[in-house]
């Protein structure tokens, strides 16, 4: 009932103290004056009445000191005294004051922008209703330890007519990135097409606004189309009247049966703008089985696990293997869609979030250890208040303010650098890391971060109050060694800590060192191909207006007439450009040659398709007979040009010119070999087959990315290539014009990221175990200054005492540096997985983060060092 | 507040205190002139238990402040009851008259002829 009161009077007290105070004074005086009045009314003298007035008030101060205390505010008082006095307190040792602020600023603003990437692009859930239980299939071939390749129809539709494990089995076609152009006005605009198989939105539990989905009858290549919410709105004004509608997609009408929601964002294809159906129409051959390039998504039925869903999917391809002999080697495997979505960018935050963890570690042991290294300093101080009778309660508080004032400090200063800290990240990432722009400072792990640096701010904070009460007072008094530089059990926890600092510094400066030599040979690395003497663009042939015939005569046509511009040296097609990753990994089998009839002949292999004077102009040599030319046309036996993986792994030992081999449900002739060129921006080589478009264009519609090799600028070509197009065409859009290093350079960005980050945190760490070891031995060297003293009085040199100094902190840094050499094999597992052509544990790399703590130590051991010898004998006794 | 004496001392200031606001507002020195004739002199309120107790009570809610003029035109704090304030004058005259009644109870007591 009074509750309120109490807290309002309470809160009042001390918002409106100053005028509280000023009225108790008023009161106060009113009443001596009074009293003195009654006295000098009852005959006694006005000075004898004014003193017996302020006697029976009992004492003005006392009676002031009460009523305070009757405010209930006396705890806010005395705390607000205590914020004061650690203020002063540690305004006196600014330095210290500094490294801790800034250490917990780091460590606090650091992990927690880090830990919000962390929840912001992995751990937030996909969103899609149970999200848990959709996955993504993929197959590959027996022996392959991660099977990432794409799905072949045949083998989709086995698994969604024969699998009971799922609700819904899914297919997209993803790899083509297919865009189709929708003409308006005469004035072409390419969109993003994504085909789908039916049940696509169903699995995925968001079907169609209005209208529906696409129907199974419809999944060869109907004329239907499904719109985003964007484009409805964007072509059609968001009218109703649009269902039913036509849209005209490269020449040819689409019936627009279903509208999605607002909101909805597609896994494969976030940006997608039109879907149309797949066309899963069986192939004319069987041995298309092996044919690979849907992708493929299923829901699980509601409880399946994942691993018994795998089961059935493992016996059932043991089944399928039987009935396609080309499958035979096939194996599929499930992976959680989430972990698949964020797949390749959940490696690089696993590690940063390790680095993270370990910055977070390296921030509390440093605090620790300068809070103790501090505590020693203060034996004294705390010694000559116990024994002026301080209680140990009244010290514990003072001190928990004092830490608290620290900590707080640092926690307000961290919360600045973890803002900056997520603006640089988003900057970062932007573009190559997935749902980065949802990013957000998430409170939870904010209050994580301040939470553990202020426990350990306060736990070791409290450590002086505490051993104060231990110590006997006289013996600290009397300037004993043991109690002044702390017991030997504490110098050995301090020490320890020192070198787990110098450890957790050494494991994240090797972390960094590794992902920044392999980054250094990525950069460096040969792709195979001269990135930025390259044009590259795409140009898409619509199906209504270019049979296989005329887009087989169209590439060949527009890449000789680009070939004659001015300062062009060759123009060509490619089907995937180098260094972009794995697109139709076929089976591939030689039918000649010594492996012909092993079980074991058979090999995955890369297939490109390619037109004009594509080697050329990628720069790629041949190194053997011949590339394509006009005598590779159509209707021509088929012919191939093999990369040398290729031909080594297909033809060992024999001369692979004149070869056969079958893949693609056709045989070929080898013609040529050229050098492998890096399949993704690792440098992974793989064999590559590479077909003439002249004689496979029947196969589908490639869309040929074109690659323009040019002793001009790349840029300045692209007007000029424009008008080429357009004379033939005008409707045709040439997309996305860059360099062929630009088109390659993205595959990088994603590692870019994670080096920077993790490069930042090894300035970091090195920064701060820096601070701690020269603070620590900074602090050492000053506790033991009065010993230094003695040993220089009786005759020690300086020499010898810098020696003591140094060798005391190079004891620590080995020791650390030992330590950290552990921790980083174990870390260095973990690094694998994203470390290309460097060892992790690259000698080079460890000798220079050791060379580097090393000379950090020396100079935080000599500066004290150094100081200790500087000290007057004298002015110490 | 640890000290049981001074608890019992504060409580009966306090029910005095209520007692003699309930008369009528009344600023510091007043209360305390006020229970001295009231109790024949028998209390002599000391100022430094007098004022800490008006801080507590306007704490709880029983009483309020407001600065007025004295009829010798001075300004001071004037005390006066709240409602709760009445309440608590009550459950306190109740309470006390229960234990006084107990205690001299207690006091008068004599033993009944037969029992020893």
């Amino acid at each position: 009932m009074s509750l309120l009161s109490d807290v309002a009077a309470r809160l009042a007290s001390i918002l409106w103290r100053r005028r509280e105070e000023r009225e108790l004074d008023e009161e106060l005086r009113f009443h001596m004056d009074m009293e003195a009045e009654r006295q000098r009314r009852a005959g006694a003298a006005p000075d004898a009445a004014r003193r017996r007035g302020a006697i029976a008030l009992g004492g003005l101060e006392r009676t002031k000191e009460d009523v305070r205390d009757a405010r209930g505010t006396r705890l806010f008082d005395d705390t607000m005294r205590d914020v004061t006095f650690s203020v002063r307190t540690l305004a006196r040792s600014p330095a210290f004051a500094l490294v801790v602020i800034i250490t917990l600023a780091i460590g606090i603003g650091g992990t927690t922008a880090i830990f919000s990437t962390v929840d912001a692009t992995l751990v937030k859930p996909l969103p899609y209703q149970e999200p848990g239980q959709l996955v993504r299939l993929y197959e590959g071939y027996t022996g392959d330890p991660s099977p990432h390749n794409f799905v072949s129809p045949t083998m989709y539709l086995a698994y969604r007519d024969r699998l009971s494990s799922f609700d819904h089995l899914a297919a997209g076609l993803t790899y083509d990135d297919a865009g189709a152009d929708i003409g308006t006005n005469g004035q072409p605009e390419r969109i993003h097409v994504l085909y789908v198989s039916a049940g696509y939105f169903a699995a995925l539990r968001r079907p169609p606004e209005i209208g529906r989905a696409f129907e199974p009858t419809e999944e060869n290549g109907a004329p239907s189309v499904v719109l985003s919410h964007h484009l409805w709105v964007d072509r059609f004004h968001a009218s109703p009247s649009a269902l039913g509608a036509e849209l005209v997609m490269d020449g040819k009408p689409y019936t627009i049966v279903g509208i999605m929601p607002t909101g909805f964002v597609d896994p494969l294809r976030p940006g997608a703008d039109v879907y149309a159906p797949l066309d899963l129409t069986p192939g004319l051959d069987p041995s298309n089985v092996d044919n690979h390039y849907l992708t493929v998504i299923g829901r699980l039925r509601p409880g399946m696990p994942l691993s018994r869903a795998q089961a059935e999917l493992d016996a059932l391809g043991i089944t399928l293997g039987r009935e396609y002999p080309d499958a035979a080697r096939a194996v599929a495997r499930l992976y959680s869609l989430k972990q698949d979505m964020v797949g390749p960018a959940s490696r690089a935050l696993e590690l940063v979030l390790g680095a993270v963890g370990l910055v977070l570690l390296l921030v509390c042991v440093n605090v620790a250890t300068l809070l103790l290294v501090r505590a020693s300093a203060r034996a004294h101080e705390f010694a000559l208040r116990s024994a002026l009778g301080a209680r140990r309660a009244r010290l514990l508080r003072q001190m928990l303010v004092e830490s608290l004032v620290l900590a707080l400090a640092g926690d307000a200063l961290g919360l600045i650098v973890a803002r900056a800290a997520m603006s640089g990240i988003v900057h970062l990432g932007a573009g190559s890391v997935p749902r980065l722009t949802t990013l957000s400072l998430d409170p939870r792990l904010l209050l994580f971060s301040v939470v553990v640096t202020t426990a350990s701010a306060v736990l070791f904070g409290l450590t002086p109050a505490l051993r104060a009460a231990r110590t006997d007072p006289i013996d600290a008094l009397r300037g004993e060694d043991r109690a002044l530089a702390g017991s030997r059990g504490h110098n050995r926890v301090r020490s320890a800590l020192v070198t787990a600092q110098v450890a957790l510094a050494f494991i994240l400066m090797v972390g960094a060192g590794v992902l920044l030599v392999s980054f250094h040979r990525i950069r460096s690395l040969d792709l195979g191909v001269d990135g930025d003497r390259a044009l590259v663009f795409e140009l898409h042939l619509p199906d209504a207006r270019y049979d296989s015939t005329a887009r087989a005569l169209f590439y060949e046509d527009i890449d000789a007439r680009i070939a004659r511009l001015p300062g062009v040296i060759a123009a060509g097609g490619i089907s995937k450009l180098p260094a972009t990753g794995e697109y139709h990994e076929w089976g591939t089998r030689p039918l000649t040659g010594p492996n012909v009839g092993l079980k074991d002949a058979g090999i995955g292999a890369q297939q490109r398709v390619v037109s004009g004077d594509y080697f050329r102009a990628a720069g790629i040599h041949i190194l053997e007979g011949r590339a394509f030319d006009a005598r590779d046309a159509a209707g021509t036996p088929k012919r191939a040009v093999v990369s040398t993986l290729a031909a080594s792994r297909l033809f060992p030992g024999v001369d692979p010119i004149g070869q056969r081999l079958r893949t693609g449900g056709f045989d070929w002739e080898v013609i040529g070999v050229v050098p492998d060129v890096s399949v993704d921006a690792k440098g992974d080589r793989q064999p590559t087959i590479y077909h003439a478009h002249a004689q496979f264009a029947g196969d589908r519609n490639w869309a040929l990315t074109q690659v323009v090799s040019t002793s001009a600028p790349p840029a300045d070509l692209i007007p000029q290539v424009q008008r080429i197009i357009a004379e033939r065409d005008p409707q045709l859009v040439m997309y996305r014009p860059m360099t062929l290093a630009e088109a390659i350079g993205a595959g990088t960005a994603q590692r870019k990221f994670t080096l920077v980050m993790l490069a930042s945190f090894a300035l970091v760490a090195v920064l701060l175990a820096a601070l701690g070891l020269f603070g620590a031995l900074a602090y050492a060297v000053k506790l033991r200054s009065r010993e230094f003293g003695v040993r220089m009085a009786i005759g020690a040199d300086r020499g010898t005492i810098r020696r003591l100094v140094l060798r005391q902190g190079f004891v620590v840094t080995i020791a650390g540096i030992a330590i950290g050499l552990v921790g980083s094999a174990a870390f260095a597992r973990v690094m694998t997985s994203l470390v290309f052509h460097v060892r992790p544990l690259d000698p080079s790399v460890l000798a220079g983060a050791a060379g580097v703590i090393l000379g950090v130590g020396a100079i935080a051991a000599y500066l004290p060092a150094r100081r200790a010898t500087a000290v007057d004998p004298r002015s110490i006794l | 507040m640890a000290d049981s004496r001074t608890d019992l001392v504060q409580g009966t200031l306090e029910m005095l205190v209520l007692k003699t606001l309930a008369l009528q507002p009344m600023h510091g020195w007043g209360i305390a002139q006020r229970i001295e004739q009231l109790s024949n002199d028998v209390f002599l309120i000391t100022q430094g238990s007098l004022y800490p107790a008006l801080v507590r009570m306007r704490r709880r809610g029983w009483i309020t402040s407001s600065w007025r003029t004295t009829e010798n035109n001075r300004r001071a704090r004037y005390y006066s009851l709240t409602p709760a304030g009445e309440r608590q004058l009550e459950a306190e005259r109740a309470a006390w008259r229960r234990a006084s009644g107990a205690v001299n109870g207690v006091l008068n007591a004599r033993l009944a002829p037969g029992t020893a």
